[in-house]
Formats: C-alpha cells, sequence, structure tokens
C-alpha cells in the first residue's frame, strides 16, 4: 500500500495530471471527473458537516417508524411468546430464522469487500468498501435479533446459550449448531466491527481536524483515538488492517457455513444436504452486493458521489453478482440431482414437494429472482444503467429472502410421518418483525451517512490518478509507468 | 385418630397399590358423607350443615387444608403465601403418608355402561381415573370419557349451591318447597336416565309408593330402545345381548359400532383385540378372526374391518333378510339386493365370502346389528345370529340389563303436555338434547319444575329450583353390570361445592313423604346409610360379619362375581313377523336412487367422546380428536367425497340438511368411507348453557332427530346453501380444525401391515415389507448394563384407534388443552397421538390406525442438537426433556423424524386458567410446564420411579408389568406395552424380537427403542384384495415398492 502522501488530511496543493500513458489496457480510472485531494475531503465528508436535508429527515422518519415497528413487536413477542408467530407443529422455525439468515447473508458483502477484494488487490473496491463494511456491521445487528426472540424464553436463553462457568457444572451442549452459530456469528460480529472502525481511524481524524464546533471536534476526538497521520501511524495502521482482511476472510466463508449446519446437521430432508456450507456461502455473497447495490445507488445519488462511486464500480458489482447466481443456480440444480440420484424417498419427496407442493409460488419466486432475471446482467448496458439494473438487484434481495423461507419452511412442513404435516401461515408480528427489521437497517445506515463519511476518504485520494508515487513502497524497484493506477497496480 | 380408627363404624376401604390389602383392617372415615361416631359428632355443630348428619369429618378438613397448602406453596403463580392457620399434625394418620397415593375402588356412573374405577389420590385430592382391574366389563382399562370425568370434578363452572329462579336458596328450603308441592300435587312427573342403579331404582320405587301421583319416566335421548324391544319380542324377555367376540372367529357388523359408542365399548375392544393379537414369537395367522363391516357411515369399528362394504342404513335390514334366507339356501334375495344396489364387484364378493364363512364357523360367528337401527332389522340379527349358532356360545344372554328400558320422547311429551304440577329432572338435560319439536316449550305446562344436576345447563337454567349434584367421586352408589355382580360407587373426596346427589334428594324427599318408613328411618335422610342398609341386608347378606363384608366390598368395589345365564329360546314366528316388517319397512331403495338428488339417509351417533354431551364441560374431550376425521371441537356433516362433488361442496361448505320441515345448517366434512347418499353426524355439542369448554362448540342436532323417531336414523335432505342462504350466512366457510392433514402414507413404510395368507407363505413377511442397509453406529452406544433400559412395543393388529390412551395420558401428565384456534394452526400439546392412514380405494379406503409417541431413540437427533442440554439421555434409555434448562430454540422439534415432541407456544395453562379449584386436578408428580419450553412423552418417569423406588426399599426387582404408562393402563386393546429391554423375559422384548416388529423410521439410524408389530389383516381368500400380495416391497399401494427399493439404496 501507498498512502504516505496521498492520505495526509492536510494535502495541499493539486495533484496534476501524472497519470500513465495512454494504453488500450488500461482500465478506467477510479474516480472519474476533476477530483483533488480537498475535493474528496470536501465532498464524502459533506453529509457529515452539512446540516440534515430534507430528504434525510423524510427518509429517517419513516425507517425510524419502522424501526419502532420493530421494536413493537419485539416487546409483544417477549411478552406474549412464540405463539404470536406462525410457527407450529411441525414448522417450529418460520420467518425469524429466515430473517436470521437472510441478514446474515447481507452482512456477507461487507467483509467480502473490505477483506477478499483487499487481499487480492482490487482497489476498485475503495469506493464501496467503507459502506459496505458498514452494512455488515449493520445487518449483523439486525440478524442478532432473531435467534434471541426466536427462543421461547429469550430471558434465559442470552446467556445460558454461552459457555459460561456455573455451580451446576451444566454446560451448553458443543454439540450444538446452534451453539457453534452462537460463536461464528459473534466472532464475525465482532471482527467485522472492529475491521470497519479500524478502517475508519484516519477519516475520524479528518473530521476532527475539520470539525468547527468544540463538541464536534471533540467526539470526533475521542473517537479518532489520537490519530496523527504520521508515518509511524500509517504504518501500524496498515499492518492491522492487513491482519484483520487475513482474520476476516477465513470468516466469510466460515460464518455462513456455519449458519448452514444449523440445517444441514439435521436430519431433515431437505436440510440435511451436504452442499450447503459452499452453497450458503455463495448466496450470502449473492445477497450482500445486491444489497450493496441497492443501497449505493441512492448514496452516491443523493450525496452527490457519482463521480467516486462510479458506474465502473456498479458494472464490477453486478459482474460478482451475475456469478455468484450462476453459482446458486448450479447449487438448485445439484440439490434436485442429489435427491434423484441418491433414491432417498424421503428425500427425492422434499424436492418435489418444494418445487410442486403448496410453497411451489416461493420455490418458482426464488428461482426466478435470483436465476432467472439476473441473467439480463450479461448485457453491459444493464450493468451500468440505474434504471435497469435497480430493478434485478431488488429483484435478487426478494430471491434470497425466498431462498431461506424455501429452506426453513417446506423442508419442516413435510417430513418423514405425513399424519403431522400442516401448513405455515405468518401473522402480523411475524410481518411486522421483517419490515421492522428493515426499517431498523436502514435507520442505522441512514445515521451512518450522517454521521462518518460513507466513502473511505483516505483510501480513494490513493487511488486518485496520479496519487502514487513512482516507488514501490519497498523500494522493490520501478513499477512500469503504464500500470500504477490500475488496480492491484501496487505494493503492499 | 387413634380413637377414631378404633371407634370408626366403617370405611371407604381403599385398594392399595400392591393386592397385599388386609382384611378386617381397622376402618378408615376419611370420606364424606360416612355418618360419624357419636363421640365425634357430639362435638360439632349440627345444625350447621344442611347435610346435617353427613358433614366433613376433621380428617377432611385436614387433607383439604393439606392439599391446599399444597398448592399454595407450589402451585402455580402464587408468590405470596396465604395468611391461614393450618394444624399440623402431631401424628399422621395412619395410611397417609403425604405424597404417596392412596387407590379407591370405585364405579363410573357417569357413562351409559358402568365400568370400574381404581380412583387415585394423592393428599386427600383424587388427581386420575384408571380402570378397576378386577371389574369384568373393563379389567382396568378406561375410556377417555371415564378418565375425563375428573376434570368435570374440579370443573369450576359446577353449579355450586341450590337456587331457586336464579337466586341462591338453602337445601332446606329447596327441600321444603319440594315436598310441600310434592304433598299438594296430584300429578308429579319424575324424570331420570336409564342408568339408574338397583339402590337408586328402590328409592325411586319407594318414592313412587310414598307419592302416589307421581309417574317415573326414563329418558335418554340416545338408546337402544328398538333393539331392546326386538329382543324382548324375539327372546320372550326383558334383557339384553351380550357379544363374547374372545370367542368369534368370524364378526359380522351391521351398522354397529361395538369398537366406537355402540355397547361397553371398553369390553368389546379388549375381546376383539384379543382375537387379533398374535403370539409374538409365533404367530400363526390362524388364530385371527375376521370382521366384516356394513355400515353408513365410516366409523372405528370400519377402520379396523378385514372387508368392509359402505352402505346405506336403510338397505342394511333387507340385507340382514338376504343373508339369513342365503345362509337358509334360498340365494336369490341377495341375488336382488345386490341388483337393486348396484353393489360393486368387490361387495359382490366380499358379501359371497361372508356366507361362506358364517357358514363355516357355526358356533364361532356372530353379528351384531347397531343400535339405531329399526326393531325388525334386529329381529333379522336374532334370526341369522340362531342361523349361525351364536346364541350360547358368541352371544350370551344378560336377563337384567344395566339400565332401564327408557320411554319414547312422545309419550314423554304426551305426559308434559297434559301438565304436571312436579317435574323433578334427575340427570337428564331435555332442553338441550330433546329429539326434535318444541324443546322450549317442554315445560310450559310444569307447576314446579325442579332440576337436579352438575352444571347450570341448559335444563336447570330452565326449571324454577336448580338443585346441585354430586360429581361421580363425591357420590354413594352402587351399579349391576352383569348378572349376579353388583359394584359399589364410593365418594373419594368431601363434596367441594355445597352438592347433595339425587338419590340423597330422593330420599330425603320420601322420608318426608312417608315418615313412618321403617328403613328411612333408619337411614335418618342419609344416603350413604340407606344404601348400606340395604347392601348388607341384600347383597351382603350371609357373607359373614356385616361391616367386614361391607369392607370388604368397598374395598374391592364389587360385590358377587358374574353368571351368565342361559340363552332363552328364540321365539322364531315373533321374529320372523317382526322381521318381515323391517325389511318391508325399510327395504325399498331409498330415493337416491329415484329422481331426487338431494334426498340422503341420516345417521346420527353420539359423539365418540362428549356422549350425549353429557361430557361437553370436558376439554380433554373436546381436543381428543375424532378415532378416523382427527376432527375438534366441533361437529360436521360428513359425506362421502363423491357426494360432495356432487353437491359441489367441499370441507368447511355449508350444508343445509331438513327433515320435517326442520332445517340444520352443518359444516360439511369430506370423510372418505362414508356411503354415498348417506350422511353422518354426531350428537353432543352445540351446548348452550353448558360451561364455558362446551358452550358455542360445534351444533346441535337433536332437532333431526326427530319427535316419532326412536332411533336416530332420518329420511332427509341434504343440499349446498343457495347463493343467498350464503351470503345470510356470517362466514362464508366454517373452520373445521382436524389435527392431521394428510391421510396418505406416501407409499412410506410406516404403518407395516401384511395379510394373514402372506404371514402363512412366509412367516417373515414383515421383515421383507422394507430393507435397510446395515446401520454404522459411528459414536460409541450408552451403556446400559448396569441397571435397566426401558422401551415400548406396540401391536398394530390389536390398536383399534379409540384414543383412550390419548386421554390417559393427559390427564396423568398434565397436558393442557389449548383450544380450537391454536388446533387451527397446529399447537396441540398431546404427547401421545393417533395417527390414521387411508389406503387403496377412495370411496372406502382401507384405513390403518397408529399410536405415535417419543420413541427415545438411542441415537436421538433432538438430543444433540439442543444447544443448552435440556434434552439429555438417562441412562436407563429414556430421552429425558429438562424443562427447568429449556430457552426453547425449538431445534429438537424440528429435528424429531416423529414430530413427537411439543412446544408451549403461549402460556397454556394459565390462559384456561378460571378458578383455583382447577389447580386441584394437577398431577402434584409431574411438572405444570410453562410457557417458551419444549415437553414430550418421558415414558410416564415419575410411574417407573415411584415403582422402583418402593421395590428398591423393599429389596425387590422390578418384576415385568410392574410399571405401566398411563396409556398402557388405561388401553382397552392392551395394545401397549411397557417394560425393561435388558429383561430377556420381559413381554417387550419378546414382542420386539418377533417376527412381526419393526421400527418406524428404522433407516434413519436414530436407533428407537419403541417397537411396533405389523397390523395382520385376515381377508377372506376369496376376495381379490388389491395389495396385500407381499413379498418385497409391495407394502402398500404402487409407490410402496419404490418406498421400500429406495430405502435399500439409500438410507438416509
Amino acid at each position: 500500500m501507498s498512502r504516505d502522501g496521498a492520505a495526509s488530511t492536510t494535502t495541499t496543493g493539486t495533484i496534476t495530471g501524472t497519470a500513465a500513458a495512454a494504453s488500450t489496457l488500461t482500465p478506467p480510472p477510479l474516480v472519474t471527473g476533476k477530483a483533488d485531494f480537498q475535493s474528496l475531503d470536501r465532498d464524502i465528508n459533506r453529509p457529515a458537516e452539512s446540516f440534515p436535508t430534507h430528504r434525510w429527515w423524510m427518509a429517517i422518519s419513516v425507517t425510524g417508524t419502522l424501526a419502532g415497528v420493530f421494536l413493537f413487536c419485539f416487546a409483544y413477542t417477549v411478552a406474549r411468546g412464540i405463539g404470536t408467530w406462525g410457527n407450529n407443529n411441525p414448522v417450529g422455525w418460520g420467518w425469524a430464522i429466515t430473517n436470521f439468515v437472510f441478514w446474515i447473508g447481507i452482512g456477507h458483502a461487507g467483509t467480502l469487500i473490505s477483506a477478499i477484494l483487499f487481499l487480492l488487490r482490487q482497489r476498485w473496491r475503495t469506493a464501496i468498501a467503507r459502506f459496505a463494511e458498514a452494512m455488515t456491521v449493520f445487518a449483523v445487528i439486525c440478524a442478532l435479533q432473531f435467534p434471541l426472540i426466536h427462543t421461547g424464553r429469550p430471558w434465559l436463553a442470552f446467556y445460558w446459550l454461552l459457555p459460561l462457568p456455573n455451580a451446576n457444572n451444566i454446560w451448553v451442549n458443543f454439540r450444538s449448531p446452534l451453539l457453534w452459530d452462537v460463536f461464528a456469528v459473534s466472532t464475525y460480529g465482532l471482527v467485522s466491527v472492529m475491521f470497519w472502525y479500524t478502517g475508519l481511524l484516519p477519516d475520524l481524524a479528518t473530521l476532527r481536524d475539520r470539525a468547527k464546533h468544540p463538541v464536534r471536534k471533540l467526539i470526533y476526538g475521542i473517537l479518532s483515538l489520537g490519530w496523527s497521520g504520521s508515518n509511524r501511524a500509517w504504518s501500524h495502521y496498515e499492518k492491522a488492517y492487513l491482519l484483520f482482511a487475513g482474520l476476516s476472510t477465513p470468516l466469510v466463508l466460515s460464518v455462513h457455513s456455519v449458519v448452514s449446519f444449523d440445517f444441514a446437521v439435521s436430519v431433515i430432508p431437505g436440510w440435511h444436504t451436504t452442499v450447503f456450507p459452499p452453497y450458503f456461502v455463495a448466496g450470502a455473497i449473492f445477497s450482500g452486493f445486491a444489497m450493496v447495490a441497492t443501497l449505493i445507488v441512492f448514496m452516491r445519488k443523493f450525496f452527490h458521489l457519482e463521480h467516486i462511486v462510479t458506474k465502473e464500480h456498479l458494472d464490477l458489482m453486478n459482474r460478482i453478482i451475475i456469478a455468484t447466481s450462476l453459482m446458486v443456480g448450479y447449487a438448485y440444480l445439484i440439490e434436485f440431482f442429489i435427491a434423484w440420484y441418491g433414491g432417498v424417498v424421503y428425500e427425492r419427496f422434499a424436492f418435489i414437494n418444494r418445487a410442486f407442493g403448496p410453497y411451489a409460488w416461493a420455490y418458482w419466486t426464488m428461482v426466478s429472482c435470483n436465476v432467472i432475471f439476473p441473467q439480463l446482467l450479461w448485457i453491459r448496458k444493464v450493468r451500468r444503467t440505474v434504471g435497469l439494473l435497480y430493478p434485478i438487484v431488488i429483484l435478487v434481495n426478494v430471491g434470497m429472502w425466498f431462498e431461506r423461507f424455501v429452506i426453513v419452511v417446506t423442508s419442516l412442513h413435510r417430513d418423514y410421518l405425513p399424519s403431522s404435516w400442516d401448513h405455515f401461515t405468518p401473522t402480523w408480528v411475524d410481518a411486522g418483525l421483517f419490515v421492522g427489521s428493515i426499517g431498523l437497517f436502514l435507520t442505522l445506515i441512514l445515521l451512518f451517512c450522517r454521521f462518518l463519511p460513507a466513502v473511505s476518504v483516505a483510501e480513494t485520494k490513493a487511488v486518485l490518478p496520479g496519487s502514487h508515487p513512482k516507488h514501490h513502497h519497498h523500494g522493490q524497484g520501478h513499477a512500469p509507468a503504464a500500470t500504477p493506477t490500475g488496480p492491484g497496480g501496487t505494493g503492499g | 385418630m387413634n380413637s377414631l380408627s378404633a371407634g370408626a363404624d366403617d370405611g371407604a376401604a381403599r385398594e392399595q397399590e400392591s393386592e397385599s390389602a388386609r382384611p378386617g383392617l381397622p376402618s378408615r372415615d376419611d370420606v364424606a358423607g360416612l355418618p360419624v361416631p357419636e363421640a365425634t359428632a357430639a362435638g360439632r355443630s349440627a345444625a350447621a350443615h344442611p347435610n346435617a348428619s353427613c358433614t366433613t369429618t376433621r380428617r377432611d378438613v385436614l387433607k383439604l387444608m393439606a392439599a391446599s397448602a399444597i398448592l399454595a406453596v407450589g402451585g402455580p403463580g402464587c408468590d405470596r403465601k396465604p395468611y391461614r392457620q393450618i394444624v399440623g399434625m402431631h401424628e399422621s394418620p395412619e395410611y397417609q403418608h403425604p405424597g404417596a397415593a392412596l387407590y379407591y375402588a370405585s364405579t363410573w356412573t357417569d357413562g351409559a355402561v358402568p365400568y370400574g374405577m381404581k380412583i387415585k389420590t394423592l393428599d386427600g385430592r383424587p388427581i386420575k381415573i384408571e380402570g378397576l382391574p378386577d371389574h369384568p366389563l373393563n379389567r382396568g382399562t378406561a375410556s377417555a370419557a371415564m378418565l375425563g370425568s375428573i376434570l368435570s370434578l374440579y370443573d369450576p363452572e359446577r353449579l355450586r349451591g341450590p337456587r331457586r329462579e336464579g337466586k341462591e336458596i338453602n337445601w332446606e328450603e329447596a327441600d321444603s318447597a319440594v315436598t310441600d308441592a310434592l304433598r299438594r300435587a296430584s300429578s308429579v312427573l319424575l324424570l331420570t336416565r336409564a342408568t339408574l342403579g338397583p339402590s337408586e331404582r328402590a328409592i325411586v320405587e319407594r318414592f313412587l309408593a310414598a307419592c302416589p301421583a307421581a309417574r317415573h319416566m326414563v329418558y335418554e335421548p340416545l338408546n337402544d330402545a328398538p333393539r331392546r324391544s326386538a329382543w324382548r319380542t324375539v327372546y320372550g324377555a326383558d334383557g339384553e345381548v351380550w357379544p363374547r367376540l374372545s370367542r368369534a372367529k368370524v364378526i359380522v357388523s351391521l351398522d354397529a359400532d361395538f369398537l366406537g359408542v355402540d355397547g361397553a365399548v371398553l369390553d368389546q375392544i379388549g375381546d376383539f383385540a384379543a382375537t387379533r393379537r398374535l403370539d409374538p414369537a409365533a404367530p400363526d395367522p390362524k388364530a385371527l378372526s375376521r370382521l366384516y363391516v356394513i355400515e353408513s357411515g365410516m366409523t372405528v369399528t370400519g377402520s379396523n374391518a378385514d372387508h368392509r362394504i359402505p352402505l346405506k342404513p336403510s338397505a342394511i335390514g333387507p340385507l340382514a333378510e338376504a343373508l339369513r334366507a342365503a345362509l337358509a339356501g334360498n340365494e336369490q334375495p341377495l341375488a336382488a339386493f345386490r341388483d337393486a344396489h348396484r353393489l360393486s364387484t368387490e361387495a359382490q364378493e366380499i358379501l359371497g365370502a361372508l356366507l361362506k364363512d358364517l357358514r363355516a364357523h357355526e358356533g364361532r360367528a356372530v353379528v351384531l346389528g347397531g343400535a339405531h337401527l329399526p326393531e325388525g332389522v334386529h329381529a333379522s340379527v336374532a334370526l341369522l345370529n340362531q342361523e349361525i349358532g351364536a346364541p350360547g356360545k358368541t352371544l350370551a344372554w344378560n336377563p337384567a340389563p344395566a339400565t332401564l328400558p327408557v320411554d319414547a320422547p312422545e309419550e314423554i311429551a304426551a305426559a308434559l303436555a297434559k301438565g304436571v304440577d312436579v317435574l323433578v329432572t334427575l340427570g337428564v338435560n331435555p332442553i338441550y338434547d330433546w329429539p326434535g319439536g318444541d324443546r322450549d316449550g317442554l315445560f310450559a305446562k310444569a307447576d314446579l319444575t325442579v332440576g337436579h344436576g352438575l352444571h347450570l345447563d341448559e335444563t336447570l337454567a330452565a326449571c324454577t329450583l336448580a338443585l346441585p349434584s354430586c360429581h361421580n367421586l363425591e357420590s354413594w352408589n352402587d351399579r349391576a353390570p352383569l348378572p349376579g355382580l353388583t359394584t359399589l360407587c364410593q365418594p373419594v373426596i368431601a363434596p367441594l361445592f355445597d352438592s347433595r346427589q339425587e338419590a340423597e334428594s330422593l330420599l330425603r324427599w320420601t322420608s318426608a313423604l312417608a315418615p313412618e318408613d321403617e328403613e328411612l328411618k333408619k337411614a335418618a335422610g342419609c344416603w350413604h346409610d340407606y344404601l348400606k342398609n340395604r347392601w348388607q341386608n341384600g347383597t351382603l347378606a350371609g357373607a359373614g360379619e356385616p361391616q367386614l363384608a361391607w369392607e370388604a366390598a368397598l374395598r374391592k368395589g364389587m360385590a358377587g362375581s358374574a353368571a351368565i345365564p342361559a340363552f332363552p329360546a328364540l321365539r322364531r314366528n315373533e321374529a320372523e313377523q317382526l322381521a318381515a316388517i323391517g325389511a318391508a319397512g325399510s327395504g325399498a331403495p331409498s330415493a337416491t336412487h329415484g329422481t331426487d338428488a338431494n334426498a340422503f339417509e341420516l345417521a346420527i351417533q353420539p359423539h365418540h367422546a362428549l356422549w350425549d354431551g353429557r361430557f361437553a364441560s370436558i376439554g380433554w374431550l373436546h381436543e381428543l380428536p375424532d378415532p378416523v376425521s382427527r376432527l375438534v371441537w366441533d361437529n360436521a356433516a360428513s359425506i362421502a367425497p363423491a357426494t360432495a362433488e356432487r353437491l359441489g361442496v367441499t370441507e368447511g361448505d355449508w350444508v343445509a340438511l331438513e327433515h320435517a320441515g326442520r332445517v340444520l345448517r352443518l359444516p360439511a366434512l369430506v370423510q372418505p368411507g362414508v356411503a354415498d347418499g348417506v350422511v353422518t353426524t354426531t350428537l353432543g355439542h352445540g351446548r348452550s348453557a353448558s360451561p364455558v369448554v362446551g358452550t358455542g362448540r360445534g351444533f346441535n342436532v337433536a332437532a333431526l332427530l326427530g319427535a316419532g323417531i326412536t332411533g336416530h336414523l332420518a329420511q332427509v335432505t341434504l343440499r349446498a346453501l343457495t347463493p343467498a342462504e350464503r351470503e345470510a350466512q356470517e362466514a362464508p366457510r366454517f373452520q373445521l380444525v382436524r389435527t392431521q392433514k394428510a391421510f396418505s402414507q406416501q407409499g412410506r413404510p410406516i404403518v407395516i401391515h401384511a395379510s394373514a395368507k402372506d404371514l402363512a407363505t412366509d412367516p417373515a413377511c414383515v421383515k421383507h415389507r422394507f430393507h435397510i442397509p446395515e446401520l454404522k453406529q459411528l459414536d460409541n452406544d450408552w451403556d446400559y448394563s448396569g441397571g435397566p433400559k426401558w422401551g415400548m412395543a406396540i401391536d398394530l393388529g390389536a390398536c383399534v384407534g379409540c384414543g383412550a390412551c390419548v386421554t390417559a395420558c393427559q390427564a396423568e401428565n398434565n397436558i393442557p388443552i389449548v383450544g380450537k384456534e391454536e388446533c387451527a394452526v397446529g399447537r396441540e400439546m398431546h404427547w401421545i397421538r393417533i395417527d390414521r392412514y387411508d389406503e387403496g380405494d377412495g370411496a372406502n379406503p382401507r384405513v390403518h390406525q397408529q399410536p405415535m409417541l417419543c420413541q427415545h431413540c438411542d441415537n436421538a437427533p433432538c438430543e444433540s442438537v439442543c444447544p443448552v442440554n435440556a434434552t439429555a439421555h438417562s441412562h436407563e434409555g429414556l430421552n429425558e426433556q429438562v424443562y427447568n434448562r429449556c430457552v426453547g430454540t425449538r431445534y429438537c422439534a424440528n429435528n424429531c423424524p416423529y414430530k413427537v415432541r411439543r412446544f408451549n407456544f403461549y402460556n397454556y395453562t394459565k390462559r384456561l386458567h378460571k378458578d383455583t379449584v382447577q389447580e386441584l386436578a394437577y398431577n402434584p408428580q409431574v411438572t405444570v410446564r410453562s410457557r417458551g419450553v419444549m415437553e414430550k412423552c418421558t415414558f410416564c418417569v415419575q410411574r417407573i420411579n415411584e415403582v422402583k423406588f418402593k421395590l428398591k426399599n423393599e429389596g425387590r426387582e422390578v418384576p415385568d408389568g410392574a410399571i405401566q404408562p398411563a396409556c398402557q393402563q388405561a388401553c382397552p386393546a392392551g395394545a401397549i406395552v411397557f417394560g425393561n429391554l435388558n429383561d430377556p423375559e420381559s413381554r417387550v422384548v419378546r414382542m420386539g424380537g418377533s417376527n412381526l416388529a419393526y421400527k418406524v423410521l428404522e433407516e434413519l439410524n436414530v436407533r428407537p427403542n419403541v417397537a411396533y408389530l405389523a397390523r395382520i389383516a385376515n381377508p377372506h381368500p376369496d376376495v381379490h384384495v388389491e395389495d396385500y400380495g407381499g413379498g418385497h416391497g409391495h407394502g402398500g399401494g404402487s409407490s410402496d415398492a419404490d418406498a421400500a427399493d429406495e430405502h435399500g439404496k439409500g438410507g438416509h
């Protein structure tokens, strides 16, 4: 990484065109238009430094109301019992677990973008990484609500699920996938928060330095942990960032694999499937990118960051969406193949029932949203036109929620003994919790946009054309003149 | 207490848990209703209580206080100790160990058949009803209604004191009002049930003698009057025919639901099951009986049939006649019958086989006719039975039936219409179940109406004086179920409320009218004394010292033994004449063959659990699924799928039933197996003034019974509602709730069955119905060598699917009812359920019943997934649920392949809690579960431990059969066997090792500890039955082949 000059919070002077010589293979610039360090500081920090707009207030009043609905339904469930939901016997898990897996899936994109793309030197990630990471943290917060309230006695669950030493020597059951979930999700949540916060430090310092009001200065000052922008600080910072990236990378793969164990480890046909871990991870990345795209389209528009989050970024995200869509589609097919090939009558029935049973509508909604419609993204124009790509990413969000619903509910509602087959019908509390959790998520996103830079200022400065010194950080010789601005062009 | 026991004159003898009750034991005076010794009585205020001579004893007070104290401390929701004085016992009364159960022998007097009860009391409070093992009719088993009647004892809606026109009065006022009116009256009508015992009949006679203006009439809305009347005619004596099914090889039911609601069902199930239970070690298919069922609706009996023909009720009579003619050698009427009713090929084959069987099994066959069939048909049935030599062999004669002959409703109506000065109703509810006509105006011409009953029901609400009756468990009574046998009913708790039993009221009124009567004087207004005197001077005369004889009878619950007299000779001429009328009267094919597509025949049966509605206050019975349709909380009009299609209705659509100008709207229930052109429904629902539980549940169909019809069979019009009518209806559809929605096995090996022929050709045929690949155990096996390992075996051949086990489990384990709305979303709480699977022809399916409960798997899928270790394996092989530890993730329930775990979605116990008196019904040995907790079958771990600890203290091993879970204990078919799998001699091991044994979903390698014995049906070899083919993979239906094969390949 080479941020030495670029990331100083008080850069002076304009970087003039030191862009590389033209080449047909030169990737498009990551920041378009006339941007310099100062304009970046100004543009990106503007939402945090100006008075909230009318539109922001309108948005947060809607999402805040929905978050209120969530809190109400939460309290209602705790006060009355799970009976307020549509769950029954045999469908012991319904929308709550669907929502849990849905939100955990959303939470995948952030860490993937921040950590894996970072390690793979995908420099275009800078424009969306911060936002995606914030989204991860908020999605995990939303996800965590559900396993807790879906228990019958949450007041006991929240500490009995932890392996706390106690006088009775009763321990948690280490064989239970639900316990693995507790570990996996809490680790993922903690690491995501720390990774995100570490990345925020230079920008918090920028905000501190730019702050005019003393209270504001004080708060950002505390939050920036005395960041000075010194070489020493940068050096530590980069090491820490790299470390977190390394730490988060396996977590991206592990958390959803472990979540998938909730199902894969059971004996229920439709759940008991070895393909689940990779299938869930691919699905999570798929839904995560779709959610990033869904939100960032608004963000870049309202905060006038189109030149930083460019169509190029949208294009690249859409390529990942179509790649993961194919993976998910492959998983759908392979499940059917194995059900047929394995020859287990229960398994076979479970999948026939999934596609043609009472919940066939949900299954085909899932297939069309996740596999059929995303194929339009093969077309370059669709990938790059907000009006065209937007419906598709919305459908992917819908489809991925249905995927979890299909897995949870259709497998449970008809399992081994036909005598216990039943139907699941959600109640208004189920609906309130789901819609409310979206409200909670968006409220957190809006607050984030208000108080923190939605795009990493420091990192973006580093990808500005000409922000790179001619030499590699470790002085390992000259880089070819044509390459420094391209993604992955600099060493670290 | 010592002085008491020495001076007490008598006792409620208890049946000790072991049979070691000491004869001549110093009597205990711990039950109300007993006269107390002079010494103690003197110290008591005699005037303070209306039952002056029958006051509560000091011991009762102590018992009640102990019970309340326990409840106050341990009851749910009580966090404050009540402020009250509690007298500490310096020395514990003999036999009263806190927390130790005492058992009393008694008789169930609520139902139509007087079964023996063994009542478990804990700290003075009855908590569970069980069957009395020595009783010849129920032999230790129990029916759902019998088990449920414990709830009506603690029913908070019971009438708690006498009332006059709604105002509370005391008993003296009530008595004087009645006796004054009786003295003045010129006409008195006493209306009672048919089930009066000998002492009750005696007091009724004395009452009639003391009050010459009085007339006694017997009212039962559902009765076997035509059958009994036919028997009277054809056998020349009043009495009843008692089937001895255990001796029968061929059983033919002509619309007789003898395994469901018709007759002494527990006795009949027991006898029938005995002919269907095979020796597990060497199953001999020749030992099986064969059951032919020709019926209009789809009943429990029909679901157990080897051959079943759905037929309209009107065709049953002609069929009986045709069969009789055919047996006599004249096949022509049968041929005519076939043509007239367009019988299917299968039905014709079945009739042919039936005739063959009847001819071949002289003296070992029996034909039973349904109680609702007309008189003439019963004459035909009697002739048929004569033809096959049944009387004296498979049929016994009871010259003194336990029930009185009933009076026709129209005669009662006529008596009432003439006007009566005093009308006394004892335990009947005609305002609810009056068969048709103007029920509201029924009492219009009665000056003083006196109603005696448990609740302020429809009839009591219409009476001037509403008098509360004592519950069965608070009453003294007797019954004579069989000739030579008299059983006693004794109270096991002091009356909870200010109530008095009906017989005692009658006794007091009679005493007031006839003060000079010596015997009544001796009883001094105390029913207990009267009853005891009668016994000591009658039944027990010559049985030794009167007091000891009485106590022995109380301990045993009965005196004498059943002596079956010879069968009276058939008066053939009378029978022929009657049968001819019957065949002619109902012979014409009904109008469905004609032009009117809406003409139907209606068959009204009593509800399988609520009976005629008298048990409608018992929530357990409302939530006990119908044995066939699995319907809960409602009744409906059951129609065949073909009928439904013709009428254009689906389940829950309203249909209109019209009869004699009366219209009733019922929701339709589509039930495969019901004969086309027939609509069946049940009586017992639609109570308007029954307690909270029963009110507004289902529909009262009594109006359709028809005033002039003694049975419950009528020509009705059935049609879908017109659009206008439908719009006028509040809800376009009615929600019918079934606890089971899918009835197909989907070709899965769940209920394994085979035919006797298969078994004869291949003794291991059951094992060939499915194939399980070699299963590997990756983990270490549990080590059970240190003690017992519990397991169960269920004989599907014996189980008839009555559902008694479900209610027994509910009573034993404090399982809450959840109500219709919760059942509708699939949240019923039963730990054991009966699953029904249909196979074959949609119009006449073959039905299988299968009890399903926790299989206590060794590799339990529920155990590994619980994150908090709330469900764990015990060293005795039980899968245990630790309620305290459970946080309710429901993962265990999801992962249970049998779906037997039940979650408390709400605090169900609290939701239905209306009064503290309800708390008394809980079994203190079982935790009452809170909200958010998972629960399931424990194999009645409290019973296991009770026996185990007791025997351990005595230094003994647990013998096989000493521990019985509640389900096994109640099961009238003896289909459930529990025991120690480590004991090679135990019954459960012998059954599990049988060639007939299999385990459900064994291929999952969950290692269940409940073995099922396959159901071996016994179809006649002449009848072509589609899929009893046998051999590998031909279990049931075409897809079974797939199922079995696929298991072989895949496993799971």
